[in-house]
């Protein structure tokens, strides 16, 4: 029984709601005007659609045509696209290149996800040397993630120095040294390498070519007596030792001439790259050889 | 017999004959070297000169060549000294034949630059233990890389020095590390410590907890220089590479549920081991003191007070490689333990644990 009631209930509910859109619809249809504004609006929606279909369709036909008429002599449709790719392209060279030739100043570096790759480029009289890098990344605190700088320079000292407190006074006096330890290196090279007739036994030097202790002689082949030459380089950020000895090989006490000859070795030495001194070395042989011949 | 002036300074001119126990040494070392490699290691030694050694018959018995080449020698005058460089020379190419231990030196902050003079280094290094030590045998090779090779072959007091047990030492100029073969006399390594750190002029010296056959991994974990593919705007390599083995070519039968797992793990073993290959080590370490942590209730292990200690030991053809392969493998999870991937960051391959 209350079932039957409740059903009996929705179905009535359902009968109500029935009469009710009936009731509404008929509202509408006793309404002439406003269905008929309703039906103009429609209408002129439909018009000012097929106008607008109309114009894009008749636009669409004009530029097929155009474009029809300048296919005569290129490719149709990809013309204005390749231009504008090309010089795209020429643009990202450029930058690359760019990008690229900044090593030539020294001091460049190229951002990473987690920092930037310092590139430290090093020079001695236009030769362009070794590179060294440092994964830095920037983090409170800015660390030095890993580098192929050489284990004898003292990064770990400057980086605690200067790394946090003046980056860019860390970079310039890390550039210095390795500028400095790599000039010393390409001396030291050059000079077993090209002068080797010139030296009277092997060149001694240490890993930051801070001392170079030879043997060698003014002229290769000639009678000069061997000298000993002791070069520091004291100041890691400079090519130029600092402190030269110049002796004659096992001889103390000289005269006054020889006394001369030895102390302005020592002053070339002193003041001209290592390898400088022996090509003067072997040019003032060739003069000789020239005023001999002649 | 003309006799060059490399030789008056090479030799002392003693007996006639060599000393029976050189030439038993020089028979003994030269005895040591493969036949394939014996023309490569004497001309290396620089000693036998290039038409001395011609007049050997190298393609006859080992034992006959050895006995020619001893003879060689003995004409040469060849000394202990020069039997000692040929020592180098044979573990120079040999070096995987002995472990390696690494020392770091340090000096007091603020010292002078580092002059370092190779000559004095030796004769201060020399001066030191022959001081100390009576018998002692030390010879030294220059290498590559501003580096020296010193051989030891140590004495006692009433004793000669002992040559076939010797000690390498290998100091590249101007820095704080010096690698050390291992060695079973254990007594002269504080000597051989003192004299390292003096005659390079440092003032302490400790051991790493370093150790492998591998001396140029070693150098590369210490000198830093095992990871060295930097970024720049010059390198036409793209860092990214590496192909996970999932490619487009495979068959299309094939599906590859775990693909952003594999991924992942891909990128973090990446993101921990670079690019780059890595250092050669055969085992890692570790020796635990610590409470045992389980979580698990109960077991004999829980309720200890006491620490428990345990050794555990890592054991690899190439250990660093073999970890770098777990994650990749679905042996282990990534990211692994930095126990085992901060080895060549923190230079250690033996490690302490104990309990906070």
């Amino acid at each position: 029984t209350a079932g039957t009631l409740v059903r009996g209930l929705s179905v009535l509910a359902h009968l109500e709601r029935l009469e009710t859109r009936m009731h509404r619809s008929r509202k509408k249809l006793e309404e002439p005007q406003t269905v008929q504004a309703e039906e103009s609006a429609l209408v002129t929606e439909i018009q000012k659609l097929r106008r607008l279909r109309d114009k894009l369709r008749a636009e669409v036909k004009r530029r097929q045509a155009g474009v029809k008429a300048s296919t005569a002599n290129v490719e149709p449709d990809q013309t204005w696209e390749i231009t504008e790719q090309e010089v795209l392209e020429r643009k990202w060279e450029n930058l690359k290149a760019v990008l690229q030739a900044y090593r030539f100043t020294g001091l460049s570096g190229k951002l990473t996800s987690r920092g930037v790759c310092v590139c430290i480029s090093t020079a001695f009289e236009g030769n362009l040397l070794d590179s060294y890098f440092m994964d830095l990344i920037v983090q409170k605190p800015l660390r030095i993630h890993r580098h192929s700088v050489p284990v004898f320079i003292p990064l770990e000292e400057l980086s605690a120095k200067y790394l946090e407190t003046n980056i860019q006074h860390f970079l310039f006096t890390l550039c210095e040294y390795l500028n400095a330890y790599s000039g010393r290196k390409y001396q030291a090279d050059r000079l077993q390498s090209d002068f080797a007739a010139f030296l009277a036994g092997p060149l001694q030097r240490n890993s930051l070519c801070n001392l170079l202790s030879f043997t060698y002689k003014v002229e290769p082949r000639g009678q000069s007596f061997p000298l000993c030459a002791r070069l520091l380089y004291k100041d890691l950020t400079r090519t130029l030792p600092t402190d030269v000895t110049v002796t004659y090989q096992g001889m103390d006490a000289l005269s006054t001439s020889w006394e001369e000859q030895r102390a302005s070795q020592e002053n070339l030495f002193r003041t001209k790259p290592l390898h400088h001194v022996f090509t003067s070395f072997a040019r003032k042989g060739e003069m000789l050889d020239m005023s001999l011949v002649s | 017999m003309q006799r060059s002036s490399q030789e008056f300074s090479r030799g002392h001119i003693s007996a006639k004959e060599m000393d029976e126990t050189v030439a038993e040494f020089f028979k003994r070392t030269i005895l040591k070297i493969p036949m394939a490699e014996m023309m490569t290691i004497l001309k290396a030694w620089d000693f036998l000169s290039e038409n001395q050694l011609q007049t050997v018959n190298f393609r006859q018995r080992k034992e006959s060549l050895v006995q020619d080449l001893v003879l060689l020698c003995e004409k040469k005058r060849a000394s202990l000294n020069d039997a000692a460089i040929l020592d180098i020379v044979y573990t120079q190419f040999h070096r995987h034949q002995k472990v390696w231990d690494v020392f770091r030196m340090s000096r007091e902050p603020g010292e002078d630059i580092d002059l370092f003079d190779m000559e004095q280094f030796k004769r201060s290094f020399k001066k030191i233990l022959q001081r100390a030590l009576k018998n002692v045998t030390i010879s030294f090779r220059d290498a590559e890389e501003n580096a020296v090779w010193i051989r030891i072959a140590w004495g006692s007091q009433y004793r000669k020095p002992n040559q076939y047990r010797p000690v390498y030492v290998v100091y590249y100029s101007q820095t704080p590390y010096a690698f050390t073969s291992s060695s079973q006399l254990r007594s002269n390594i504080p000597l051989l410590g003192q004299a390292l750190t003096i005659a390079s002029k440092h003032h302490q010296i400790m051991k790493m907890d370093l150790r492998s056959r591998y001396l140029d991994s070693l150098k590369a974990i210490v000198f830093k220089q095992y990871n060295q593919t930097f970024e720049t705007h010059n390198s036409t390599t793209p860092l990214h590479e590496r192909s996970l083995g999932l490619d487009i070519n495979m068959d299309s039968r094939i599906i590859h549920e775990n693909r952003i797992e594999k991924e992942r793990v891909q990128r973090v073993t990446q993101e921990t081991f670079g690019y780059y290959p890595q250092p050669r080590l055969e085992f890692a370490q570790y020796k635990l003191e610590t409470k045992f942590k389980s979580d698990l209730n109960g077991g004999i292990l829980a309720e200890r007070e006491e620490p428990l200690r345990c050794l555990i030991k890592f054991s690899s053809p190439h250990l660093l490689e073999a970890l770098k392969a777990l994650a990749p493998a679905g042996i282990a999870d990534a990211p692994l333990s930095p126990l085992l991937t901060c080895i060549p960051n923190k230079g250690m391959n033996y490690f302490k644990i104990r309990d906070k």
